[in-house]
């Protein structure tokens, strides 16, 4: 530590690679925290944690009694243990008792991504509500089709306020702040959608994961989908390199769409509104033999709608993108938990030693900074495992049942988890408890007596 | 690599690293050593393959062809990253080909491309025994869809895209396809068939109820563990299939785990 201090101090090494270094070693070393602890008010499971992305000091958890509370984590409200424990009650709950309260369950729990003015609740009771922060009270509320299971707001975003919601109907639905109203539906699951997560490089891209198995990336400027995610595609490392087969496969099966339907130049506009017919539509396709009697008149751009490829054999129940932008890792209920290459669409094939994952829930997963780990919610057990190589480098096992959420805080490098113990648990790099003082700092001033 | 060997399993330790196999073989006159101990790591998945497609069991009732599951190779080579890729070039370079199996979640079948072609040339000859409907379709089939399409499913207008190359294809053809066991459905996709390895039907039965006997064998001890060396000894009841290929894909599925103990290797079921 202190040859590296020395290392910096005379520029031999960068700043960014002292920084990077220290809070490696910082997260390797993280264990249930000894000093710092999260008095959860809550009475059912935590669905949802977020520490919001301008200061990283409040925590908001949503959880399955319709509550939704927020915490300060860096500020404790009382110290317990001889001022060696800090307590972190909750600032405010907002549950159903409040007159606009939630009935059910909230799923998701998301803060405003310019500042804390401002959070989200989506919910089983189908809607979603905008509540102001510092009055709470609900400001917007959207009613959807169906229940809410995850909700998403882009944090790169200048030109857009979208809530982008994937409920257990088979789209996804766009609401805007601004107006009040919803502003696209995107089309092409085939079951209810799971998780939502925006890219971390463009403002417009959407990944959704849904019921069906399917990862679809939208960009919500255009007609559906422009990427569809296949886990038969894959390419051996972090770089595609260009296998013919591989393309082969590619070309047959786009040759085999193309001939298999009517291309209609003219855009159907009432596409996006015919919300059932689009299902419908679907299925006489695929009984047909490839004689094609029944021609399908589609939109250009729908015709990602027709591609049943799927990234997982099950429900995709969770998605995180890695910071840069270019990866993504998916969780699915197959219990498998795989890495994209976003940029060629192929599944790395790096082997995620999970032997069982929840797939009635949606999970959340956290990637540490520079995403070299990323922490997963195994059954009881968060794991973290390297990234690249798939290996388990940290379990963390407290909880005493399922976990559903983890969010990691880079600033501080602590880990927050949530299950359906009802509790929170706080995972912080070890320290001895000698080191720190006790506590609040003691009066010694002259002259305040 | 012969059979006799396997059979009069007797239990070695387990050698850490990469001793290859073989050079036990040139000992069995004095003892045959060829247990699980021995054999649970290798270095490389293609000598993995080879190695348990040779310990494969023989079973009397069927005629089926080597088979290896994906758990199994997890089991014996270390990286799991590492199988995952060298698998998928295998399987690029047309030297196996991977089935999905209906047993559970996320199982796979790994079977050598020539032995997979035997098995259907088995059943093209019940077939023409029987003197049942039009053969045609299996030619079709292996020259156009196996060669082409190297993944374990197929969609229902690509089949017959594929299988069009060969002749006039008509719903019978692809009727005679499934009774064959060549091509299955499965409950995740009604417009997709998955390749499937012919009568394996009973094969898998007793691979998804010898897993349990073994599980079950080991959850009603009173610590849920045994020595790898007593485990092998032990029958079982209801599959056909013999007691390391059930404990090597239990390994690599993460239901039991082995320790490093001074005696010996020691099974146990992994809480989880």
């Amino acid at each position: 530590m202190w040859k590296e201090i020395g290392d910096r101090e005379r520029g031999i090494l960068r700043p960014k690679s002292f920084t990077t270094r220290i809070k490696s070693n910082r997260i390797r070393t993280l264990q249930i925290s000894n000093h710092k602890d999260i008095v959860s008010p809550h009475r059912a499971s935590i669905n949802s944690l977020q520490v919001d992305l301008t200061e990283g000091r409040y925590l908001l958890s949503g959880a399955a009694d319709a509550s939704a509370a927020v915490y300060d984590v860096q500020r404790a409200t009382e110290y317990e243990g001889g001022g060696l424990i800090a307590k972190h009650k909750c600032l405010f709950v907002v549950d159903k008792q409040h007159e606009h309260g939630h009935k059910y369950a909230i799923s998701s729990a998301i803060w405003y991504p310019v500042d804390t003015g401002l959070f989200i609740t989506g919910s089983h009771d189908h809607h979603i509500n905008v509540w102001d922060t510092n009055t709470t009270q609900v400001v917007m509320n959207f009613k959807m089709p169906g229940k809410v299971y995850r909700t998403a707001m882009s944090s790169l975003a200048t030109s857009h306020m979208l809530i982008a919601a994937g409920t257990e109907d088979v789209q996804v639905r766009l609401c805007d702040i601004a107006s009040g109203a919803f502003s696209h539906t995107l089309s092409g699951h085939r079951d209810g959608v799971m998780t939502v997560e925006w890219s971390t490089s463009s403002e417009w891209v959407l990944v959704t994961g849904g019921c069906d198995g399917a990862i679809r990336f939208w960009d919500i400027r255009r007609a559906g989908c422009f990427l569809v995610l296949d886990q038969s595609h894959s390419q051996l490392g972090r770089r595609p390199t260009i296998p013919e087969h591989s393309a082969t496969n590619k070309a047959l099966t786009s040759k085999s769409l193309s001939s298999g339907q009517n291309l209609n130049a003219k855009p159907r506009a009432q596409q996006r509104k015919l919300a059932n017919g689009n299902g419908t539509k679907q299925s006489p396709v695929g009984k047909m033999p490839a004689k094609g009697s029944l021609r399908q008149r589609l939109h250009p751009g729908m015709l990602s709608s027709l591609d049943r490829a799927t990234a997982h054999y099950g429900a995709v129940t969770g998605l995180k993108a890695t910071e840069d932008g270019m990866y993504l890792l998916s969780a699915g209920s197959d219990s498998r938990l795989r890495l994209w290459d976003v940029a060629s669409g192929c599944n790395t094939l790096v082997n995620f030693e999970t032997v069982r994952l929840q797939g009635s829930k949606p999970i959340q997963l956290a990637t540490s900074q520079d995403s070299a780990l990323v922490f997963v919610p195994c059954m009881t057990a968060v794991k973290a495992f390297d990234v690249w190589s798939g290996n388990t480098s940290q379990t963390f096992r407290g909880h005493y049942e399922y976990v559903n959420s983890c969010w990691f805080s880079s600033q501080e490098q602590e880990l927050y988890t949530g299950g359906n113990d009802k509790q929170i648990l706080v995972w912080s790099p070890s320290r001895l408890i000698a080191d720190e003082d006790e506590g609040p700092a003691q009066d010694r001033d002259n002259w305040s007596d | 690599m012969d059979k006799t060997s396997e059979e009069a399993s007797s239990k070695g330790k387990k050698r850490q690293r990469e001793q290859q196999p073989t050079e036990t073989q040139t000992n069995q006159l004095h003892h045959q050593i060829l247990s699980l101990e021995d054999n649970l790591s290798f270095t490389d998945t293609l000598v993995a393959l080879r190695m348990m497609r040779a310990q494969f069991p023989r079973i009397d009732k069927v005629s089926i062809q080597p088979f290896v599951l994906r758990s199994q190779l997890y089991s014996s080579v270390k990286d799991r990253t590492q199988v995952d890729r060298e698998l998928e070039s295998l399987r690029r370079e047309k030297v196996v080909r991977i089935f999905k199996l209906n047993t559970g979640q996320d199982d796979h079948a790994i079977m050598f491309l020539d032995d997979y072609l035997n098995q259907m040339e088995n059943v093209v000859k019940r077939f023409e025994e029987k003197k049942e409907g039009d053969l045609d379709v299996f030619k079709w089939f292996r020259t156009h869809v196996i060669n082409s399409k190297l993944e374990p499913s197929i969609e229902h207008q690509e089949l017959y895209t594929l299988l069009s190359l060969g002749g006039m294809v008509k719903d019978g053809h692809i009727s005679l396809l499934i009774n064959g066991g060549l091509l299955t459905r499965q409950l995740i996709d009604p417009n997709m068939y998955w390749f499937a390895i012919p009568n394996i039907g009973s094969v898998l039965k007793g691979l998804s109820q010898g897993r349990k006997e073994v599980l079950s064998s080991l959850n009603r001890r009173r610590y849920k563990e045994m020595m790898l060396a007593s485990m092998e000894k032990k029958r079982l009841r209801f599959s056909p299939l013999d007691m390391r290929f059930h404990l090597r894909d239990l390994i690599g599925s993460g239901h039991l785990k082995t320790v490093q103990t001074s005696t010996g290797l020691l099974v146990r079921v992994s809480k989880d």
